[in-house]
């Protein structure tokens, strides 16, 4: 056969066969919203008052208003104020917004009046490094930290639990888990709260679900905090995902009146992604969705394009507008986990770049989250990072000297960790009459890495006992109970001041964290200070030497030796 | 930011140096069954004196949260408080309707406005109310109410 194929240079069959040239790029779009954040179809900034009231917003008179406009207009922008804000130049505010004379609350008292148009106005002025120059001092809390995902492909509790334990060793301040078969949530949800507190008392844990069973295993006390709360930023997509700023606000108050902290969840290119999003980039969207939460009074945001990742990476410009959009949920206030959190691109490079403008200025959860377990077992459809990177990750924190939340454990903690999670698994599951645990998959957790290193467990048998969880009506008490009785005394004590937190309300402030000493950190006893070079969070002190060890570091005074 | 709730009865005056309660103002912290913070240990959780209404948080503690929020300048999120301090009334399976009843074409503008009552009269909750009914009104401006057919 003759080829009448063109001649490619040696260096093109390399290049093409780089893992960034499996990833997808796309022109944009505006009439359609496939743009990042700069679209000549983006309203103009304005805002009129009457009687205290917002008549017109961003060019549109109330009697136009969609259910964003006049949920944004009634609830999340300060009427007082906002005609004075509005005038401010979109350049006065970016330069407040880098300034370190300026400080956070000055920026705040501003853009508590800010509308949709103006904050993109604002953010549009700013390239990716002062982006982060914001968000290293508009972050709500001084301490940055970060989340990771629990999941097991098999929906496995034993893995769930068992890499929650090492995941909080490690130093993940929240825990997430979610399902393949939905119907495992409760033992899936009980193994991670187990876990986690076995690995670190006061670590968060949640189960992402539907919105309404979500909450219903927070009522029990079974989980410790929700963020699966999705908004979205046109009427027609929100009314898609059926709910309402009105239904959501009534949620985000069911969970707070039953003592549980939550977030929203939101990101740009979820509207293009679900086909409407009416001509407007994917910037300004999100912007209406972090204005609608901040209006709902929810205390945070999960955004940085969360599951839609692909398609803001897929744009110009994409990877700044959603750095922007983490900017702009800190710059009203609100707890922000910052993304990092799906699989994103083939190249580790661009994986790495992605991260950059959370992990250097620190965000309140870098990741949301980072997966806690290899990338197969991730059932959020996989992270950004996962188990694989944790030296990668630990070593750039040492390189830069930037706290990303994780630290370097030696392999004998962690297997006492696992081994422990895993026994006190097996005890709890003993004791509430759920299916049993032997000690062959207890010593395979210990051990393994990934759900193909388990034994295989009866699915239907584990399914019965799900159901059983429910029926029964097992709350958070009934597991402390169990543990006790079973001679896990020190994770039952930690789940019940997990759950003693309920009653003073303190996680439901603003990036509430528990230490390790179960103090609540929130955005008002750890409130960011930052103003300038030597203020602020400083990685340093205890916190650095931790940091500072790897897996293999050369002794400096025996160079024949390692330590870790 | 209109919606506010009438304050409790003898407002302390909290600031951010209260924060957190647990660790500096237990003083002020009951559970809904009346005990102190100090009364749920381990011993009582093992001697059964310790139920799941225990480990809920009282309407009053809410409205405490809710002061410190204000304080460092969350009006919002003091709001959420203040309705979440109503909502500890409402029975679990209630809330959940409620919520279900609040998503787009789930409810007649009657349905809204009974449970705005409900909320009003049987849970003295009117800034839950108020929601709700805000929500009645714009869902009939942008045709969100429950349709004929459905």
């Amino acid at each position: 056969m003759t080829t009448t194929q063109p001649r490619h240079s040696r260096r093109t069959e390399i290049l093409e066969d780089r893992p960034v040239n499996l990833d997808g790029f796309v022109e944009e779009w505006p009439e359609k919203g496939l743009v990042a954040m700069e679209s000549d179809f983006d309203p103009a900034p304005s805002v009129r008052v009457e009687d205290g009231r917002i008549v017109e917003l961003d060019g549109r008179a109330r009697a136009d208003f969609d259910f964003m406009d006049t949920f944004i207009a009634d609830h999340a922008i300060d009427v007082e104020t906002t005609e004075a804000s509005m005038a401010v130049p979109s350049d006065e505010i970016a330069r407040m917004l880098i300034n370190p004379t300026v400080s956070r609350q000055d920026v705040l008292a501003v853009t508590r009046g800010l509308t949709p148009a103006k904050i993109l106005d604002v953010v549009k002025l700013m390239n990716v490094v002062e982006i982060m120059q914001g968000m290293q001092k508009m972050r709500a809390r001084r301490t940055p930290a970060n989340q990771g995902h629990s999941t097991s492909a098999r929906d496995n509790p034993l893995q769930v639990a068992v890499d929650a334990a090492e995941g909080a060793l490690r130093g993940f301040a929240e825990l997430e888990t979610t399902l393949g078969v939905l119907r495992y949530a409760p033992l899936v949800a009980i193994a991670l709260q187990v876990g986690a507190q076995v690995g670190r008392g006061g670590v968060l844990t949640q189960c992402a679900l539907e919105e309404a069973t979500e909450l219903e295993l927070g009522m029990r006390g079974i989980t410790a905090y929700a963020e699966t709360i999705s908004i979205y930023g046109t009427e027609s997509v929100f009314v898609d995902g059926d709910d309402t700023p009105w239904s959501k606000s009534f949620l985000a108050s069911a969970y707070a009146s039953r003592g549980i902290k939550m977030r929203f969840t939101s990101g740009t290119g979820s509207e293009v992604q679900m086909g409407n999003a009416e001509g407007k980039s994917m910037l300004y969207l999100e912007i209406r969705c972090v204005l609608m939460a901040k209006g709902a009074g929810v205390q945070g945001l999960q955004n940085g394009s969360i599951s839609c990742i692909g398609v803001p990476g897929a744009m110009p410009g994409g990877i700044r507008a959603v750095a922007a959009e983490n900017l702009v949920a800190s710059m009203v206030d609100l707890e922000c986990a910052s993304g990092n959190d799906q699989s994103f691109s083939h190249s580790a490079m661009r994986r790495t770049a992605r991260m950059m403008p959370q992990l250097l200025p620190g965000t309140d959860f870098v990741c949301s989250g980072y997966s806690g377990v290899p990338n197969a077992d991730n059932m959020f459809a996989g992270s950004n990072f996962d188990t694989d990177d944790y030296d990668d990750w630990n070593t750039i924190q040492r390189d830069l000297q930037v706290d990303g939340g994780l630290r370097h454990i030696r392999e004998d903690e962690i297997l006492q960790v696992r081994n422990k999670a895993a026994r006190a698994l097996q005890a709890l599951f003993a004791e509430l009459d759920l299916p049993r645990i032997t000690d062959e998959e207890v010593e395979a957790a210990t051990y393994a890495n990934g759900s193909e290193d388990y034994p295989e467990r009866d699915v239907l048998e584990d399914l019965k006992g799900a159901q059983s969880v429910m029926d029964r009506g097992i709350t958070g008490l009934d597991l402390v109970t169990a543990l006790e009785r079973t001679g896990f005394h020190d994770v039952a004590e930690n789940l019940l001041t997990v759950l003693r937190q309920r009653v003073s309300g303190d996680l439901l402030q603003t990036s509430a964290i528990l230490t390790h000493d179960f103090v609540p950190l929130s955005a008002i006893n750890d409130a960011n200070d930052y103003a300038g070079p030597g203020t602020g969070y400083r990685l340093q002190g205890e916190r650095w030497e931790q940091l500072k060890k790897l897996r293999h570091v050369t002794s400096a005074e025996n160079p024949e030796t390692e330590v870790s | 930011m209109r919606v506010s709730a009438p304050a409790p009865q003898s407002r302390p005056d909290l600031g951010p140096a209260d924060y957190p309660l647990s660790v500096n103002r237990q003083d002020l912290l009951r559970t809904p069954t009346g005990k102190p913070l100090s009364a749920l240990t381990m011993n009582a959780v093992v001697a059964g004196e310790i139920v799941a209404d225990d480990l809920r948080i009282a309407p009053e503690t809410l409205q405490l949260q809710a002061i410190l929020a204000e304080s460092v300048q969350r009006p919002q999120l003091a709001a959420n408080f203040r309705r979440a301090a109503e909502l500890t009334a409402v029975p679990d399976a209630e809330v959940l309707a409620m919520y279900n009843a609040l998503r787009p074409r789930a409810s007649s503008r009657d349905e809204l406005l009974t449970i705005a009552e409900n909320l009003e009269s049987k849970y003295h909750a009117p800034v839950c109310g108020a929601l709700v009914r805000e929500a009645a009104e714009v869902y009939q401006r942008r045709d969100l109410l429950a349709r004929e057919e459905d």
